[in-house]
């Protein structure tokens, strides 16, 4: 049972407006694996996260948790079990730090006050927010929300987090606490599919690599091989553009 | 002055009488008003589209037609079908499904100035829609509205007078009897406006209170500071 995929990908379209910005893209992610997903803009990476727990339903294909079938029946079941962290973190406004980490925990998995308390607080002290409980997310700085959003997304104890570009709104010099942070989650067995360019946490922190273009997958290993010895001629061509642009900045 | 002084002290208390009245009428309006708004505002934004037009078509109606018009209807038109209201609740009933439309669109307005990742977190997390509607949305768009429903309070405040139009003895038609009976229309006008500004002020005063009570940084940007 333990070595079946934690989620199953299966050959998901979606077409927006005309456009068909996923043409068929399946890949499984194990338990306690991290994927990260690389490519250009505008290629349908965020869609494919969007598509796994249906914020954006696909038109075709499968998606399976944990041996179930996502579908709109019992969605909200489902997306419990499925944490995601936004690039524009999205932590609720009018709620202190421990409100946002605390609400799900109660509405959604129905746990007392007393044990939300606990999980969040146990999930705020690792990602180091601690002593931010009564803050709102207006006063934090951009890393800091980030990482409130990473502990509001582990105390719901989901099968995996999806990270859609989670260090793309942030200054460059705050990325590194929210990188960090991620690292010590795939470190410590966390199941992740990550949509970034953040090469830091690619090579230290990810199982595996998956390029992708124009709606498909177009090839996917291990950080060591793709990144060394990409098979395809669009791979390097996209490492090379993105490692130019990490030596100008 | 002396007289001026005079005269309130002889006529204030027959017009503190219409007060009662006065604030019932605008209580059960605001209430009707809030209630049908929050039906409104659910077509108007969440609702299918038959639901959206209805809604849109009630908001525009009841904008788009005089107050009066509206009274007029309810009390001396509706009992040609039937319906026979009392004065007091024809007016309660015009002030209120007026109001509605107009809270309806403030409404509106604060929940569509929220950032749409706001629900879409709770969605994410397996928040139902209703969920999400009443712990994110509601509390978020309460707190942005509540400068507009103060104004919308005060002007309903205001509107009750109108009731004096169905013969419903409320402040200002009290007013009118005691300008008759001593020919002193200045001053008998002039006492109901200071109790007209006192109560809107009481209001005004009230709401800015809770406002301040439920402000949140970053939430709302009247004075608050913003990220």
């Amino acid at each position: 049972m333990s070595d079946t995929p934690i989620l199953s990908v299966r050959n998901i379209r979606k077409t927006y407006g005309g456009i068909e910005v996923l043409k068929g893209v399946s890949f499984d992610l194990e338990r306690g694996q991290s994927k990260i997903v690389i490519g250009p803009s505008g290629t349908g990476k965020s869609t494919l996260l969007r598509c796994i727990n249906l914020l954006s339903p696909p038109d075709d294909g499968s998606v399976i948790l944990d041996g179930v079938t996502v579908e709109q029946k019992g969605i909200n079941q489902l997306r419990a079990q499925i944490g995601f962290v936004f690039q524009e973190f999205n932590l609720f406004t009018h709620l202190c730090v421990l409100d946002n980490v605390r609400l799900a925990q109660r509405n959604v998995l129905g746990r007392s006050r007393h044990e939300a308390t606990r999980r969040a607080m146990e999930e705020l002290e690792r990602v180091g927010l601690a002593d931010k409980l009564d803050a709102y997310p207006a006063e934090l700085s951009g890393g800091q929300k980030q990482r409130a959003s990473i502990a509001r997304a582990l105390a719901m104890d989901p099968k995996l987090i999806l990270f859609d570009e989670p260090t793309s709104a942030l200054d460059p010099e705050l990325t590194g606490e929210v990188v960090q942070v991620m690292k010590e989650l795939a470190n410590a067995g966390m199941t992740m599919l990550v949509v970034s360019h953040e090469m830091g946490f690619a090579k230290a922190a990810a199982d595996e690599v998956i390029f992708m273009e124009g709606g498909v997958i177009v090839e996917q290993g291990p950080p060591s091989t793709l990144f060394t010895q990409p098979e395809h001629a669009r791979t390097s061509q996209f490492l090379q553009m993105l490692t130019h642009e990490h030596h100008e900045t | 002055m002396t007289d001026f002084i005079e005269f309130g002290r002889t006529w204030m208390p027959f017009l503190l009488e219409g007060v009662g009245v006065t604030v019932g009428l605008w209580a059960v309006a605001m209430v009707l008003g809030f209630c049908l708004a929050l039906v409104l505002v659910w077509a108007r934004v969440y609702a299918s589209k038959p639901l959206y037009l209805l809604a849109t078509l009630y908001v525009e109606v009841f904008r788009g037609t005089p107050m009066l018009v509206q009274l007029f209807f309810i009390y001396l038109g509706l009992p040609e079908i039937g319906i026979v209201l009392d004065p007091f609740t024809a007016a309660a009933v015009a002030i209120g499904l007026n109001s509605a439309a107009y809270q309806a669109e403030y409404f509106r307005g604060a929940i569509q100035s929220l950032p749409s990742g706001q629900m879409i977190a709770a969605r994410a997390m397996g928040m139902s829609r209703f969920q999400a509607l009443r712990d994110i949305i509601l509390p978020q768009a309460g707190r942005r509205v509540i400068p507009q429903w103060s104004n919308e309070a005060i002007v309903e405040l205001k509107y009750t007078s109108i009731a004096y139009a169905i013969g419903l003895t409320e402040l200002t038609s009290r007013a009118e009897q005691v300008g008759y009976q001593t020919f002193q229309f200045l001053e008998a006008f002039t006492l109901v406006a200071i109790i007209y500004l006192v109560l809107t002020g009481i209001v005004a005063q009230t709401l800015d209170f809770v406002e301040k009570r439920t402000r949140v940084p970053g939430l709302t940007n009247s004075g608050g500071k913003m990220s």
